[in-house]
């Protein structure tokens, strides 16, 4: 520690030369968290790089070796249950608009009421149903591939995508599969886009670490 | 297994249903696969056939059962937790009698009782082993008395 010998101005000097030079360096965002209490905005006590102090990122603590994000086998039932109540959403609308069309030339009364009902219960199991065996084979073909390939990114989302596509589809002949497929790729690789937008427009709205 | 933290409440509802649309989707499509093969007329091309149809109509709809059962006992367990203000196995017990009951409402109020009972019966099986599991795994993992005294340091024994 040789810069203690000296004295506050060289000590000032010696700082602003590891940081290239103090003020200008950084921009008002980065430096928001930093309290100036001198003259320079770089006190002479603060022995760290202030762009390390700003807090507007998360900051979890985790134990070393675990992921950032939870893993594919850990959001599984998530997203199966996600999609499954989804779906029930999605097709008790649709048996609404359904049962609503179909009988509507009848008089609001209580046949009318029950088989709306009807409608609207069925189409929501069966939606449900879809979208939830959908989810299913999707999350199942994620596991196996990221197990299989040993690492974890957006070819596997996108594998997985066409996979449960072309599966999904498969009872309808090879045309079948192939558009299914197609269609899983497609909407895989829309969420992997949007995934990493701000990674490929390349403008990064924070200030990340890592 | 990392799939043991469970998730805060509202979310659980959700998580609950995929893993019971999981369970009854897989194990309904290995049931449905059995009997989709038997059933199919003989050959191995349609045995296959059958097998594969039979899991592609049927493994869905249990599934869907299963999750219809998952999210009703999660949505009560997360109401119960609210009211009462505690989490503890009369809480599923609780909520697995009244899934079954209101499941089994369109069919009078004898199976309802039934279906309550069983439902309740089933999740207090599940409780009890689960405590009896914590308990078992609790004994291995009990300190030794860290400090026994020393007989040499004790004052005589009277006489």
């Amino acid at each position: 520690m040789d810069n203690n010998s000296q004295g506050s101005g060289g000590f000032k000097g010696g700082l602003g030369s590891i940081f290239g030079g103090g003020a200008p360096e950084y921009s008002n965002t980065e430096l928001a968290g930093v309290p100036l209490t001198g003259m320079s905005p770089l006190s002479p006590y603060l022995n760290v790089d202030p762009r390390y102090l700003v807090q507007d990122t998360d900051e979890f603590i985790l134990p070393t070796g675990a992921n950032k994000t939870r893993g594919r086998f850990e959001l599984a039932f998530f997203t199966i249950g996600g999609s499954c109540m989804t779906g029930a959403a999605l097709g008790a609308i649709n048996g609404l608009r359904m049962g609503l069309k179909e009988t509507r030339d009848m008089t609001w009364s209580k046949p009318r009421n029950v088989q709306i009902l009807n409608m609207v219960t069925r189409q929501g199991g069966s939606w449900a149903n879809s979208l939830g065996s959908v989810a299913l084979l999707y999350s199942v073909f994620g596991v196996a591939i990221e197990k299989a390939r040993g690492a974890e990114d957006d070819i596997n989302t996108m594998a997985a995508g066409t996979l449960t596509g072309m599966l999904f589809k498969s009872a309808s002949g090879l045309k079948g599969a192939a558009r299914g497929g197609l269609l899983g790729l497609a909407l895989s690789g829309a969420y992997a886009v949007y995934n990493n937008w701000d990674h490929l427009t390349g403008s990064s709205s924070s200030s990340r670490l890592y | 297994m990392e799939e043991f933290a469970r998730e805060p409440c509202p979310w659980r509802i959700v998580d609950d249903c995929g893993g019971a649309f999981t369970m009854g989707a897989i194990g309904g499509g290995v049931f449905q696969a059995v009997k989709g093969f038997r059933n199919a007329p003989a050959g191995v091309a349609h045995r296959l056939k059958g097998s594969a149809n039979a899991v592609r109509i049927r493994a869905p709809q249990i599934g869907g059962s299963f999750a219809v059962w998952g999210g009703l006992f999660s949505t009560i367990d997360c109401g119960l937790v609210r009211l009462r203000g505690k989490e503890d196995p009369w809480n599923s017990i609780t909520s697995g009698a009244l899934t079954g009951a209101v499941l089994a409402a369109r069919s009078g109020p004898l199976t309802m009782v039934g279906s309550a009972m069983m439902g309740g019966i089933l999740l207090a099986l599940i409780e009890g082993f689960g405590i009896l599991l914590t308990r078992y795994t609790a004994q291995q993992f009990q300190n030794p008395m860290p400090f026994t005294d020393d007989p040499s340091q004790l004052p005589p024994k009277n006489v």
